[in-house]
């Protein structure tokens, strides 16, 4: 992951061994004003289909008032171990200058969620993601977060609040069931018990 | 409610929930098979949502006339299913299914918004319900017809393919039941005709957007085939259907 400073595995071509589209990884915002968590990735060749198919994989049951995704190429991504390895990173890691814009911060400060990842935790204006990180550090960084991920915001595809009523709002009273509360008496069971009632019997 | 009335009513609602299942039947065809797997499970999702379309139909159905859904969707001959043709079609390639979900998706979409202010109150509660899952699903499978028509040459010429067989069918959706006019007139469901207008304003100029040739226009809505005449796909459909309820009719669940 040295060197270059963007997730760099979707440009290296992998001839006929990855055809997959290209990875978005997806931010869930459960309630208006709470959290935005990363949840995981889908795959999708544009913004609008990962949107969609971020619906489809993550929010069919729980509660959502925003989806976010952006593609995973464009989100910088480093854990302390790396930061600690490369000491100059500040002035090491190369990205291209483009003029300033803003870029959401993301950390990860505890391994208790299991259900997602990095967690939305501020906003920093850069002219590369790296010096974005540095911000976020400099910023954000209270000893505790041993991810970070930059996420340019103009990278990011978001669902609309008028989209709540179609997007989110059915599958809240879409009853989930596990497999073992189906009632279901059937006939190989009743077999199995009479089998077993047999045995006792002999 | 007048015998007559009733009777058109119940003919409505059967022919709204035999669409339905049987087009959640054919798309649950690809549960295990679609182009990848975030696709896989929501084609799944929206056979379940149109799954649970039709069991509010027969669900209101048996509220109207008593009909058990279970022993209409397991027990019944196939031939006594009213549900369109192109709903029991074969799933054929991607492009097929894609393109008949949009053509029904946005067809239903239209007939949920002209049925939330019907006089018929079990229809019009129905109607708020379906409605916002239909956008969801016209969204999602409009998505892919546009990308499939302007994609690449073979991906418009199978959706070509598709358009060019699948046209001619879907006029039979707005055919008026027997006795529809007296539903109509009864303020229960949209005329047929408005339906058949505004579901055309949107669907003509958006299959002409996303790269695709509409074909003639078919013959005239007389002429269109009644519900009770199935192809030889219908059959097989539901026999797979009914395989395990039949295995042991007196199973509970």
């Amino acid at each position: 992951m040295s060197g270059s400073a963007v997730r760099d595995e979707e440009s290296v071509p992998a001839p006929g061994r990855d055809t997959q589209w290209p990875r978005y990884e997806v931010f869930q915002r459960s309630r208006e004003g709470g959290p935005v968590h990363n949840i995981g990735t889908v795959h999708a060749p544009d913004a609008e289909v990962a949107l969609q198919n971020a619906r489809d994989v993550f929010v069919r049951r729980p509660q959502t008032h925003t989806l976010w995704v952006a593609p995973a190429r464009s989100i910088l991504t480093r854990t302390r171990e790396q930061l600690e390895e490369e000491p100059d990173w500040r002035q090491k890691m190369v990205t291209e200058e483009v003029p300033v814009k803003a870029y959401f911060v993301f950390h990860k400060n505890s391994q208790r969620r299991s259900m997602h990842y990095v967690t939305l935790c501020g906003e920093v204006e850069a002219t590369t993601p790296v010096e974005a990180l540095g911000k976020a550090l400099d910023r954000y960084d209270e000893g505790e977060s041993f991810v970070w991920w930059i996420v340019p915001a103009d990278a990011l595809a978001r669902s609309e609040d008028e989209e709540i009523e179609s997007m989110f709002a059915p599958a809240e009273d879409k009853e989930f069931r596990l497999p073992n509360q189906y009632r279901t008496r059937t006939l190989m069971r009743e077999a199995i018990r009479e089998a077993g009632e047999d045995k006792g019997q002999s | 409610m007048s015998p007559d009335l009733e009777q058109a009513l119940a003919a409505r609602l059967l022919a709204l929930a035999d669409d339905e299942l049987i087009l959640a039947h054919r798309n649950s065809e690809w549960t295990g098979h679609a182009p990848i797997l975030e696709e896989d499970i929501a084609f799944t999702n929206i056979a379940l949502d149109e799954m649970g379309h039709a069991r509010i139909w027969y669900e209101q159905l048996e509220a109207l006339q008593g009909a058990d859904p279970d022993s209409l969707i397991f027990f019944r001959p196939a031939a006594e299913f009213s549900n369109v043709r192109m709903v029991e079609l074969p799933p054929g390639d991607w492009a097929f299914s894609m393109l008949r979900q949009y053509l029904f998706d946005s067809y239903e979409l239209v007939r949920a918004t002209q049925t939330l202010e019907s006089r018929y109150r079990p229809m019009a509660e129905a109607a708020a319900k379906i409605r916002p899952e239909e956008l969801y699903h016209h969204r999602h499978t409009a998505l892919w017809v546009r990308r499939l028509g302007l994609g690449t040459e073979e991906s418009n010429g199978r959706m070509q393919q598709a358009l060019d067989s699948l046209w001619p069918a879907v006029f039979q959706l707005f055919a008026p039941l027997p006795g529809e006019e007296q539903l109509v007139a009864a303020g229960y469901v949209p005329a047929p005709a408005q339906l058949q207008a505004a579901w055309e304003r949107e669907a003509r100029p958006f299959l002409e957007d996303a790269g695709l040739r509409l074909p003639p226009d078919p013959q005239a809505p007389a002429t269109v085939a009644p519900r009770s005449e199935h192809t030889e796909h219908l059959e097989p459909l539901v026999a797979d259907l009914q395989e395990v309820a039949r295995l042991e009719r007196e199973a509970e669940w």
